[in-house]
């Protein structure tokens, strides 16, 4: 077939369905949801290990003719579920266990309408995106063995699809949340806030928060501001997160959200799995910045020590300079160099760590740069 | 959203299509989710968390075979409504609790509380029936009153 044609037929669904990088930040996630999957199961498996079954209290069945588990059944289930969320962390028979994880954890909520919480739910999609994708190419046990039996280890680049499919489902999420919210005159109007703020008060008030500050937090005028706010953010949020020219930001907004959220309303692993999916969002590609630790040896050694330590995306590749070169010095994908505060501001917001706050100082930095480059 | 970073084989049109169809059912019944929460007071898998700053009390009675109306709370024939319960929204019942799940959900879940203690308190052969009487401020907005009764007990 002449290639023109072919190209000429291809469709923006095709590009989807054929859309190929990186697991390597997806994996990084993958460690993070096992041991947050341990920590959801933690309050079930502490009654079965003291013998506590779901049907020993009031439940409900989800789905009226699934069968009702026995009690070793269920007790043998989530120890199953926590055994893959272990395997699932260190990449042991990972495609396996991040299916079973996604398997245990759906089939326990979907047990009784007792179990289901909104942050399990998300859970649920999280871990279902990963048992889709062959996340075990990469800092899993399964790639260091292929590595040693074989000689060689297979590319993580695989077809994303799933990644594609993923990012969907949880930006529906936020704008299903936000889109609630917005059609709620009580929520957009700042009742429900204010009104849980002053429920609250007797939370806030043996903090260190002032005695004005706290006072201020339970006025009703000032959520006529926050409703409205919080409602948008999480809609910028949804639909930030989709357009790529929006997207740094919208995961900077969800980070800071997130923690907001675990500070006032502690919410099981909610802040956690949202915070640990938003490496969803990592652009699916490794090692395409450079890094070149100069100076003397042992500074270099450092710096480069230091950035494979913070770099948990893979999203530079580390080389070392001569003596003359400067510290550290940060070649961009697009080739633009960088030295000083501008390399160091540039590497710490590609540390997942270090993004909350590094992102927005290199903002307001190149900002002001940029303004002083500006002709009078 | 998305751009070709790499490169893998290109699948064959039957593996497409397949693809393809899961995609669209997932999401179609994401979205379905999330529409029927607009409808169901549960709000199952539709991601309306925190929607109501609501509150309810109840006030929850054994009705006897001889009539007489005994409160649950303290416990009756070796039962605790608590223990009996366990999930968080419907414990305390008696005191007045924030509906964090909202009103609706929680109604519900009380009356198919009250349902399951009926069917599952072996011990208890005084009680003919259990009832809530829900009050309830939605938004701050009530008082509502609700009246929510087991299905009745055989007597045996």
């Amino acid at each position: 077939m002449d290639p023109a044609i072919g190209a000429v037929q291809r469709t923006s669904w095709d590009d989807v369905l054929d859309w190929s990088g990186s697991v390597r930040a997806v994996a990084v996630m993958r460690m993070a949801m096992g041991l947050i999957t341990l920590l959801h199961l933690r309050p079930f498996l502490r009654d079965a290990a003291h013998g506590v079954s779901y049907t020993d209290h009031f439940w409900h069945p989800f789905i009226p003719w699934l069968p009702e588990l026995s009690d070793r059944a269920w007790s043998a289930l989530l120890w199953i579920g926590a055994a893959a969320a272990v395997l699932t962390t260190i990449g042991l028979w990972t495609r396996l266990a991040t299916l079973t994880m996604f398997t245990v954890v759906a089939g326990n909520l979907l047990l009784s309408t007792t179990h289901f919480r909104h942050n399990r739910a998300f859970l649920v999609i999280v871990l279902g995106g990963l048992a889709l994708l062959p996340t075990g190419r990469v800092l899993s046990i399964d790639a260091w063995r292929r590595r040693r039996t074989s000689g060689s280890a297979r590319s993580d680049v695989v077809a994303l699809w799933p990644l594609g499919l993923l990012r969907v489902q949880v930006c529906l999420v936020y704008l299903a949340s936000g889109f609630s919210k917005l059609i709620d005159p009580d929520w957009v109007g700042g009742l429900v806030l204010w009104d849980r703020v002053v429920r609250y008060r007797h939370v806030l008030e043996p903090t260190p928060i002032p005695g004005w500050a706290v006072d201020l937090l339970v006025e009703r005028p000032l959520y006529y501001a926050i409703g409205p706010a919080a409602v948008l953010t999480e809609l910028f949020i949804g639909i930030g997160l989709l357009v790529h020219r929006t997207r740094l930001l919208a995961v900077w907004v969800a980070v800071v959200f997130h923690l907001l959220i675990e500070v006032t309303a502690s919410i099981e692993i909610f802040s956690l799995a949202a915070i640990a999916a938003l490496a969803i969002w990592v652009t699916p590609s490794t090692r395409d910045r450079v890094v070149r630790a100069g100076g003397d040896g042992a500074s270099s050694a450092a710096v480069i020590m230091l950035v494979r330590a913070g770099d948990w995306f893979g999203r530079f590749r580390v080389e070392r300079g001569g003596p003359a070169e400067p510290a550290l010095l940060v070649v961009d994908r697009d080739g633009t160099m960088s030295t000083g505060g501008a390399a160091v501001g540039l590497v710490l917001s590609r540390f997942p760590l270090t993004f909350a706050a590094a992102a927005p100082m290199r903002f307001l930095t190149r900002r002001r740069a940029s303004m002083t480059e500006e002709p009078t | 959203m998305f751009g070709r970073i790499g490169r893998v084989e290109q699948r064959p049109c039957w593996r497409r299509r397949v693809v393809t169809g899961f995609i669209v059912a997932v999401l179609a019944i994401q979205v379905g989710f999330a529409l029927n929460g607009y409808r169901d007071p549960h709000k199952f898998f539709a991601f309306q968390p925190f929607n109501e700053s609501s509150t309810w009390r109840a006030d929850i009675v054994r009705v006897t075979w001889d009539g007489e109306r005994l409160p649950v709370e303290g416990g009756w024939a070796g039962y605790d409504w608590n223990e009996l319960v366990d999930t968080a929204a419907l414990q305390h019942p008696w005191r007045t609790r924030h509906a964090y799940m909202g009103v609706g959900a929680t109604i519900d879940f009380l009356d198919q509380a009250l349902d399951w203690i009926a069917a599952n308190t072996p011990d208890d052969l005084d009680t003919r029936f259990l009832e809530a009487t829900v009050t309830s401020f939605e938004n701050t907005r009530g008082p509502t009153v609700t009246v929510v009764r087991s299905a009745e007990r055989s007597l045996s």
